[in-house]
């Protein structure tokens, strides 16, 4: 899948200031639906700040304020009538490092569906966290010990529950922060296996510091530098032949 | 005396430093080495040798010599002096000293005098031998540290390991302190206890220790006297219960507010002023709810037709309970705050709104510091005192009507204590069987408060 067949995020003219400060500078962008997106770029070029505003994190930050229009499924995010909760439940987030809540693994995944009212009793909730756990590749290993805490996983499982507890909400996007730098490599590969298989049915969105990372598992790869988007393209083209000469440099090794 | 003992100590714990520093740079120097330490460290460890035993010795004494004194001046009292019990011996004693002190007072005997000379030589002599011995113990141990300080010496280590003793000896003082409060307290309710059969003491409803003497001297007036602790700890226990249902929801729902909601700038205002309270003195507190509090219950209560006492628990609980309010919300507010932004992250990214957010998340993680919050704040009511004295009054009623007069354990303890008192006396001596009590009632919601908090606990790191 190279061309974008559906659009489900659509960002135009998108600035967003920390204070006074521009982190990103006007930046727009289209990404397709049930496809992973790499975001790659140095470190401090606002790979997470663009990535906050397509879930509206950044509300949570004080003194951060945005520009433009972003929008999802058609919808003004930034309307004043849009409600974050909902939002949130459809744009959902995995972060950089784990962060299951200090709960048992059952209430972690719970937590979302019970929020939302997803479930209408007992049985309902033990389905949906079996399913989450299911697709997040996790079941086999924690069948057994549910009533366990959340952070007695390894880092590895603590991720993929963070990814269960994101898919029981049922999402439509899933926004990834470097979801496996705090990982060795075959907790890495597991998880880039399961963005595969979930990019059946969700939309991927992925910040990665890995140039291999994004080229294994992305349809679409968007490069970023102090605050622009240099170049957005297939991924195939952008890391075989990049226009431009920046991305070269940092694909390259050259800068970062 | 004492001071210029202490500084000429501390003088030579510095003139070690000095050689000690001088001493290893020489050997050094000449021989073109390194010394295992810093040379710094070499001089510590003589001076500390030089200063820190001495000071010890000097303060041991300067507790001891007072009691010995007294013994051997008792030893010297004239023969058939006629003395009743020891009141008019430590009176006696007392005088003396006042006398070698140049405070007379009328006319004393002539035997008085002579001893209160004879005490103003001891303590010259006194005096000059312990000046000799702690500066004799100073150069001794200073020129032992002197001796040991050689380049291979481990002097870093040797600093480090008598820092640990200071530190070792600091703590155990803490602990042998309490210990012995303890055991005094639990001797002297021993006795108290040969007075008071404890069945009366822990199922007696009556509290009335006014008559004494003619009570268990059986005088007739038997039943005048009683000493049923329930009243007072139901009097603790009613006006702890509405002290926490102040202080609990207002100082963990302000913690909240600071923590989560107010913009730093609030915080940085409000957190400092909520603080303040805490300050306040309790007399302070006491009269605000005498003078004010209590009254405006009566006349509110009376509004209603309730027969609200001048001096109620309500108010005193109330009051107190305003006092507490820091205790909880400090505590509560730098717990909630140490919970880790990315489970708060988590929770938003799920689509949490803020307050179930802290509600199912936050509040959840910071459980066992707001258990740890709420137990200061029980102990701190428990405790009070001042202002149940003033507001809440000192008749022993046995009353769960927050409208009553009622007192308290410690309010009890002060009016038993204050003024004249036979130290022999139940009276007195129930005090401490109160104070026992009181520990132990402590000791045992700590006990479980933890078991709670270890419960519930919820890990995270
Ligand atoms: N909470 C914040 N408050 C103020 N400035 C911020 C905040 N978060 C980020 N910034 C600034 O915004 C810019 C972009 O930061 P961002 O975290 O988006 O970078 P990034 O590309 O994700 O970097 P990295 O790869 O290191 O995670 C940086 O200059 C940073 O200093
Ligand atoms: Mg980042």
């Amino acid at each position: 899948m190279t061309d974008i067949v559906e659009t489900i995020v659509n960002c135009d003219g998108v600035s967003v200031f920390y204070g006074e400060n521009r982190a990103i500078n006007n930046i727009s962008i289209d990404i397709g639906k049930q496809s992973i997106t790499a975001f790659i770029g140095p470190s401090g070029c606002g790979k997470s700040t663009f990535l906050r505003t397509i879930n509206r994190m950044n509300d949570t930050i004080e003194g951060c304020r945005i520009e433009g229009r972003v929008t999802v499924d058609g919808q003004d995010i930034y309307d004043a009538s849009v409600d974050v909760v909902p939002l949130r439940a459809k744009v959902g987030m995995v972060f950089q490092k784990p962060n299951p809540f200090p709960k048992t693994i059952y209430e972690n995944v719970a937590y979302g569906p019970r929020i939302h009212g997803l479930a209408r009793n007992k049985s309902q909730l033990d389905d949906i966290v079996e399913k989450a756990l299911t697709g997040a590749g996790l079941w086999a290993e924690v069948r057994d010990r549910l009533q366990d805490s959340g952070t007695s996983l390894s880092g590895g499982q603590q991720q993929r529950l963070c990814i269960a507890r994101t898919i029981a909400v049922e999402p439509q996007i899933i926004l990834m922060d470097e979801p496996c730098s705090a990982l060795d490599p075959i907790a890495t590969s597991k998880i880039e296996a399961l963005m595969s298989e979930l990019s059946n049915e969700y939309t991927i969105i992925i910040v990665t510091h890995s140039m291999q990372q994004a080229a294994r598992v992305s349809q679409k790869t968007a490069y970023f530098h102090l605050g622009n988007l240099i170049e957005y393209g297939d991924t195939k083209e952008i890391f075989v032949r990049p226009k431009d000469p920046q991305t070269e440099a940092y694909i390259s090794g050259k800068i970062g | 005396m004492l001071t210029i003992i202490s500084v000429s100590v501390i003088f030579l714990g510095l003139l070690f430093y000095v050689v000690g520093t001088t001493k290893i740079t020489r050997i050094c120097d000449a021989a073109g080495i390194r010394p295992h330490s810093l040379f710094m460290y070499h001089g510590s460890f003589p001076a500390i040798l030089a200063v820190a035993p001495p000071l010890v010795l000097l303060s041991l004494w300067v507790v001891a010599d007072d009691i010995v004194f007294n013994m051997m001046l008792e030893a010297r009292f004239p023969e058939g002096l006629e003395v009743e019990g020891r009141q008019t011996i430590l009176i006696l004693l007392a005088q003396i000293r006042n006398i070698a002190e140049g405070i007379i007072v009328g006319q004393p005997d002539d035997w008085i005098i002579g001893l209160a000379d004879t005490l103003s030589n001891w303590r010259n002599t006194s005096d000059t031998i312990i000046a000799g011995i702690t500066v004799g113990l100073s150069v001794i141990c200073g020129l032992f540290g002197i001796s040991r300080v050689k380049p291979e010496f481990r002097a870093r280590n040797a600093v480090e390991a008598l820092l640990l003793t200071g530190l070792g000896i600091c703590s155990l003082i803490a602990i042998i302190t309490t210990i012995g409060i303890v055991f005094s307290v639990i001797f002297e309710s021993i006795r108290f206890f040969k007075l008071v059969p404890p069945l009366e003491f822990l199922t007696g409803t009556v509290w009335n220790p006014e008559f004494e003497g003619a009570a268990r001297a059986g005088s007739g007036q038997e039943g005048m006297s009683a000493y049923g602790s329930i009243p007072l700890f139901v009097g603790t226990f009613l006006i702890s219960i509405i002290a926490l249902s102040v202080s609990v929801p207002v100082g963990l729902f302000s913690a909240i507010y600071l923590s989560e909601y107010a913009s730093k700038r609030v915080r940085g205002t409000v957190k400092p002023l909520l603080e303040i309270l805490a300050g306040v003195p309790t007399v302070v507190y006491g009269f605000f709810a005498a003078l004010s509090v209590a009254p405006f219950f009566r006349e509110t209560g009376g509004m209603f037709g309730l027969d609200v006492a001048s001096e109620s628990a309500l108010a005193a609980g109330f009051v107190m309970g305003i006092m507490i309010i820091p205790f909880v919300s400090s505590l509560s507010d730098d717990v909630i705050s140490a919970v880790p932004q990315s489970l708060r992250d988590a929770a938003f990214g799920l689509g949490s709104t803020k307050s179930e957010a802290i509600k199912k998340v936050v509040l959840p993680a910071a459980l066992p510091g707001i258990v740890a919050s709420i137990i200061l704040a029980v102990s701190r009511a428990v405790g009070e005192t001042m202002i149940v004295v003033m507001a809440a009054g000192l008749a022993a009623n046995l009353s769960l009507n927050p409208l009553d007069a009622v007192t308290t354990v410690t309010a009890q303890i002060v009016t038993i204590l204050v003024g004249d008192q036979e130290f022999e006396s139940a009276k007195t001596l129930s005090a401490f069987a109160l104070a026992l009590t009181l520990i132990f009632i402590t000791l045992v919601l700590n006990f479980f408060a933890l078991q709670i908090v270890k419960k519930y606990r919820e890990q995270y790191d």
